[in-house]
């Protein structure tokens, strides 16, 4: 029987079968985008951006729902279901199967969030570049699914878990997101793991343009985090010693 | 004084599936006030194919982390585990994933095996029929009730016709006539050739042994005791199957 298919399938089966998972998908993209939108609209215009700060808060918005669902729902597929996991690897499952279909579960869950909070987006701004504009939206969701995976692999308590990605992914989408309450925000910001999402996002939106640097560190980070994750994975999943037939 | 097993000492004719070699394991961590618990100081095991071997000790003497070790699942500090075959194991807690049905749990554990989808529908129809779960195949892990949710769980480690079986409590919240079932099945596997070595605290299984295993102070003692009589108990099996 196809490892990987049995596989996917029961990793959405389980995740359909978690109401809150379908409900944080479905309405918490329009609880933060909008709520993110008129926390900043008060706000005055920034000089460095040309969005005006509503919309550039619905951005924020957007790329703070994908990116902590996401990061959330990767969080949880690595914690749930740990001591069941080894035992699936004691009959015989590779880890690396296993990690590769929660991560292929992951990337579908993602695009989906993403698909739902870009609905959100373009019923209040119209995108210059709509397809790149959710490729983005899809990217920052890939980035903190990663993260949460590895969280989960490294931390495996929900709630604590739960907490770092929570905070993490709050000061993360902040800090990152020219905000004029976070003033004199240190270089460092640009390794946080939204911030070129973010930047690749809000010019494909406002300018439906994008820049390669970004896109390329985008791409690290997941190919970082994702071999980080393979490897915290197989040695939580390690078995001692095989069965010789 | 007792002395604990060794590794070379039995001189039967069946074939060791299992051999257990110096056994040490300690609990701890590397963290400044905290405490190592030393479990295993030397054991040795070695489980015979055909037999029925029970496992027992006090409240956390080691036989789970024993069977664990065994088993292949926790990494023992020194010594040596030799496997021959395959192993079925039945965790003590039903190790299943709670939102799966209980269709989508042997497809799942069955890939794990390698099994084709016919093996695993063959084995799941045979279980199901003969540990009386078949109404509930659709039904979600989380919807059922521990006996039930425990006939899963033998289920799982049977289902590719292991070499070795490996039970911690497996019987725990089945009825009284699921109860005297496992031990038929227990007792026509061994008849078969599989090694059935079970985690047991009842008194009362203790006849239904063929080898008695306890753990204690870190060893591993053979406290089988009517050798006569147990291997009675093993020709009485192998006759029954035999009609």
């Amino acid at each position: 029987m196809n490892r990987i298919q049995t596989g996917i399938r029961t990793n959405v089966s389980t995740f359909l079968r978690t109401p809150l998972n379908v409900v944080l998908a479905l309405l918490l993209p329009v609880v933060v985008i909008e709520g993110w939108g008129q926390a900043m609209a008060g706000l005055p215009t920034l000089p460095t951006v040309e969005a005006i700060p509503i919309d550039l808060g619905r951005l924020l918005g957007a790329i703070f729902g994908v990116a902590i669902i996401a990061g959330l729902m990767g969080l949880a597929q690595m914690i749930s279901a740990r001591a069941a996991d080894r035992r699936l690897v004691q009959t015989g499952y590779p880890p690396r199967t296993l990690l590769a279909t929660r991560l292929a579960t992951l990337g579908g869950v993602t695009v989906v969030v993403a698909a739902v909070n870009y609905g959100v987006l373009w019923l209040t701004i119209s995108p210059e570049a709509p397809v790149l504009t959710f490729v983005f939206l899809v990217l920052a969701g890939l980035v903190y699914a990663f993260l949460g995976a590895l969280v989960g692999a490294l931390l495996p308590r929900l709630f604590e878990g739960s907490l770092v990605v929570v905070f993490l992914a709050m000061m993360d989408a902040f800090l990152s997101g020219d905000s004029p309450l976070a003033a004199d925000i240190p270089e460092f910001v640009e390794y946080f793991p939204l911030y070129h999402p973010k930047e690749l996002l809000q010019e494909a939106m406002f300018q439906g343009t994008y820049t390669t640097g970004d896109l390329g560190f985008v791409a690290g980070y997941l190919l970082v985090l994702l071999v980080l994750v393979t490897v915290v994975f197989g040695v939580t999943m390690r078995t001692s010693g095989g069965w010789s037939a | 004084m007792e002395a604990p097993t060794t590794s070379t000492t039995e001189a039967t004719t069946s074939e060791v599936l299992v051999r257990a070699d110096e056994i040490e394991k300690t609990y701890g961590s590397n963290l400044p006030f905290t405490r190592s618990v030393p479990v295993l100081t030397g054991a040795n095991l070695e489980i015979r194919a055909g037999e029925i071997v029970g496992i027992v000790g006090g409240n956390g003497s080691g036989k789970s982390t024993l069977m664990n070790i065994l088993v292949g699942v926790l990494k023992q500090d020194s010594g040596a585990v030799e496997r021959t075959g395959t192993v079925g194991w039945c965790p003590q807690e039903p190790l299943l994933y709670d939102r799966l049905t209980v269709t989508e749990t042997f497809r799942l554990f069955g890939s794990g095996y390698g099994m084709t989808a016919e093996e695993i529908d063959e084995a799941k129809r045979r279980f199901a029929s003969k540990l009386d779960f078949e109404q509930y195949l659709d039904y979600r892990i989380d919807q059922l009730s521990g006996g039930n949710r425990q006939k899963i769980n033998l289920s799982i480690a049977l289902m590719h016709d292991p070499d070795v079986l490996m039970l911690d409590e497996p019987y725990t919240g089945f009825d009284w006539e699921t109860y005297l079932i496992f031990w038929d099945l227990a007792d026509e596997l061994a008849a078969d050739g599989t090694a059935v070595v079970m985690i047991s605290h009842l008194i009362e299984e203790q006849s239904r042994l063929d080898r008695i295993y306890e753990v204690r102070d870190g060893h591993v003692y053979d406290v089988t005791e009517r050798e006569s009589e147990t291997e009675a108990t093993t020709g009485e099996r192998r006759r029954k199957a035999d009609e």
